[in-house]
């Protein structure tokens, strides 16, 4: 065992000599590999990267203003100018999709970097500290899942008033205990490490313990809970703002154009419920499928954890 | 086991208490005075100081809050559950009326989640990675990700599209007119169902996978057992713990998923009452039913351990 080169020996030194360009180049060799080893997933991946883009760049690519009313072509089926035809008081159905996935999309980051976060964090210091802490917190999230999560940010969503803020924080605070559940049981199992006792054997502090040796290795696991949590998020979304207690109206989002079309007669024009809710659907699946990608190829054991 | 009930129950108890303080307090921080929410904008500017301040004794609204809870739970406890704003009817009335289709709507919808998860994950866990376990798969997360109530807009109108057919409007009860309220359960129960199945598909795959690679499994087949009898009679009942708790989960859950499907297809049951209550921000159905909502939720929960610990003597001698 006398021919351990150098290099191996001291690895920290190694990967902060550069390390930019290491970080990059890694991050590309795994971005290729989870290509390779699940094609599928990453074409869903892919979808979910077009909708972001299609977020983004919302004012170039539609092709009429969200909000305009055209009082020629009122309540028409898909046809020539308007290809996803349009509602009641002639907007355009395909410009508002692409306006949705914004609102969307907005709410559903919003919550889970609020919640998910939150809920990871806080799991993380109950695993670790453990005892008194640890029960009082593991009571207060029970608490938090005796509620059902529509209820829940329903009702929080009515107690402080309609707009996309609102929506953000009660769909957050319903995210807050899987994130506590799932990290604070890979801490669990992590404390009992041999490194981790090294660490603490050498007299690192809790929060340098917490935030070097501990935190790596509960980022997998923290992805993966968010990209499916973002599917979560959006359905939730939904269905809040089909209940009538999401983002108010003017605002372009798929719920509302489905709510609307409810109230646009007795039979809702099919075009109106069509669209959006493939929106819906296709986002949420492609953040589902994708979680499940980054999930099978980090760690296959976590398939029953997330 | 007792004392297992009994702790189960005391925490349970606690819970209750705890939902019950905070959907008070959460839903009387509401922006906007119940007044306005009582007579619109203008009828609130024609009332004068003096009777607003009636309207608002006559409500019990000006006690102090502490007052206006235990208010509440005496409520509770008499069983009346205090008074809608708008309808003359109490809470206690609205839910004994309406709260049967719903509950029907739950219990088909897991009878169905049941019917159609288990054998779809028995084809897929037999032969995992083949061509029927893929599409499964694909289907079930497609389930997941199809909004309940959106599902139950597009049926309601391809229904209307292609055979012109809509469900009753009006509440029929079961046994009064079995076949109107078949007709008015069947929609949202095979929406719920459906989504349900779709988790229920997905454990009890994963979970027969792993039962299955067992070493008892492994001694059924090399006495001779037939695969399906080593399935059926081996594998399947233990595989089916974990299946049992997602079930009693999730129909807590479909209570509250049936909120928007209620919704979409316009059934009268207590999911519409809700829905009506939070568009006409009616606090005192509001929190009755989110309180009912629950504490149904947190019994459901007891009910499922007590159940997996009958069930499962691992647990049970724990």
């Amino acid at each position: 065992m006398t021919a351990i080169e150098p290099e191996t020996v001291y690895p920290i030194e190694q990967t902060s000599a550069a390390p930019e360009t290491s970080l990059g180049r890694r991050a590309g060799r795994g971005l290729l590999r989870f290509v390779r080893r699940a094609p599928l997933s990453a074409f869903w991946g892919c979808i979910a990267a077009a909708i972001l883009v299609m977020a983004l760049t919302a004012p170039l690519i539609a092709p009429y203003e969200p909000l305009k009313s055209d009082f020629r072509h009122m309540t028409k089926p898909p046809a020539a100018p308007h290809y996803f035809g349009t509602d009641q008081i002639g907007r355009d159905t395909l410009s508002r999709v692409i306006y949705g996935s914004r609102a969307s999309l907005t709410v559903a980051i919003g919550a889970v970097l609020f919640g998910t976060t939150l809920g990871s964090l806080w799991g993380l210091a109950s695993g670790y500290f453990g005892g008194r802490f640890d029960i009082v917190s593991q009571r207060i999230i029970e608490f938090l899942q005796s509620f059902p999560d529509l209820i829940l940010a329903m009702a929080i969503a009515m107690a402080l008033g309609a707009g996309i803020g609102t929506v953000i924080v009660a769909i957050a605070i319903t995210r807050i205990p899987f994130g506590g559940r799932v990290i604070r049981a890979v801490v669990l199992s992590l404390k009992e490490m041999s490194y981790v006792e090294a660490a603490r054997g050498l007299g690192a502090s809790h929060l340098r313990m917490m935030a070097r040796h501990i935190l790596p290795q509960c980022i997998a696991p923290y992805l993966i809970l968010a990209t499916t949590h973002l599917g979560v998020a959006i359905i939730i979304e939904a269905s809040l703002g089909f209940l009538g207690v999401g983002i108010p109206a003017p605002t372009p989002t798929w719920v509302n154009m489905l709510a609307d079309s409810l109230n646009a007669g007795l039979v809702p024009p099919w075009w109106l419920v069509l669209f959006p809710g493939c929106a819906i659907t296709l986002t949420v699946l492609a953040f589902s499928l994708l979680g499940d990608g980054i999930r099978d190829m980090v760690d296959p054991r976590l398939r029953s954890a997330v | 086991m007792y004392h297992y009930i009994v702790r189960r129950l005391a925490f349970g108890a606690l819970t209750v208490i705890g939902v019950s303080i905070v959907v008070f307090f959460v839903l009387r921080v509401l922006p906007g005075d119940p007044l306005i929410a009582l007579f619109g904008p203008e009828g609130f500017t024609k009332l004068s100081e003096a009777d607003r301040a009636g309207y608002m004794a006559q409500l019990g609204l000006s006690d102090p809050l502490i007052v206006q809870y235990l208010h509440w739970v005496a409520d509770i406890a008499r069983g009346s559950l205090g008074h809608s704003f708008f309808r003359a009817e109490s809470v206690a009335e609205m839910i004994s009326r309406r709260g049967p289709l719903t509950a029907e709507i739950a219990l088909i919808s897991v009878a169905l989640s049941w019917v159609v998860g288990i054998p779809v994950a028995i084809v897929s866990a037999l032969r995992p990675n083949s061509v029927g376990d893929n599409i499964s798969r694909f289907l079930s997360i497609l389930f997941l990700a199809v909004p309940g109530f959106w599902f139950g807009m597009l049926i309601v109108l391809a229904s209307l599209f292609w055979f012109g057919y809509r469900a009753p409007l009006a509440g029929a009860s079961l046994l009064a007119n079995p076949w109107d309220n078949l007709q008015i359960v069947i929609g949202p129960a095979v929406v719920l169902g459906l989504g349900q199945a779709a988790y229920i598909a997905r454990m009890a795959r994963s979970s027969l996978l792993e039962v299955i690679r067992e070493d008892y499994v492994r001694t059924a087949r090399a006495k001779g057992l037939n695969g399906r009898r080593v399935i059926s009679l081996h594998a399947l009942p233990n595989a089916l713990l974990p299946v049992i708790t997602l079930s009693g989960i999730l129909l807590g859950f479909v209570l509250a998923g049936s909120i928007p499907v209620e919704r979409a297809f316009g059934t009268p049951g207590l999911g519409y009452a809700m829905f009506t209550a939070v568009s006409e921000r009616d606090v005192f159905v509001m929190q009755n039913l989110v309180f009912l909502y629950a504490v149904v939720f947190v019994m459901l929960n007891i009910a499922v351990d007590v159940t997996i610990a009958w069930l499962d003597p691992r647990i049970r001698y724990r």
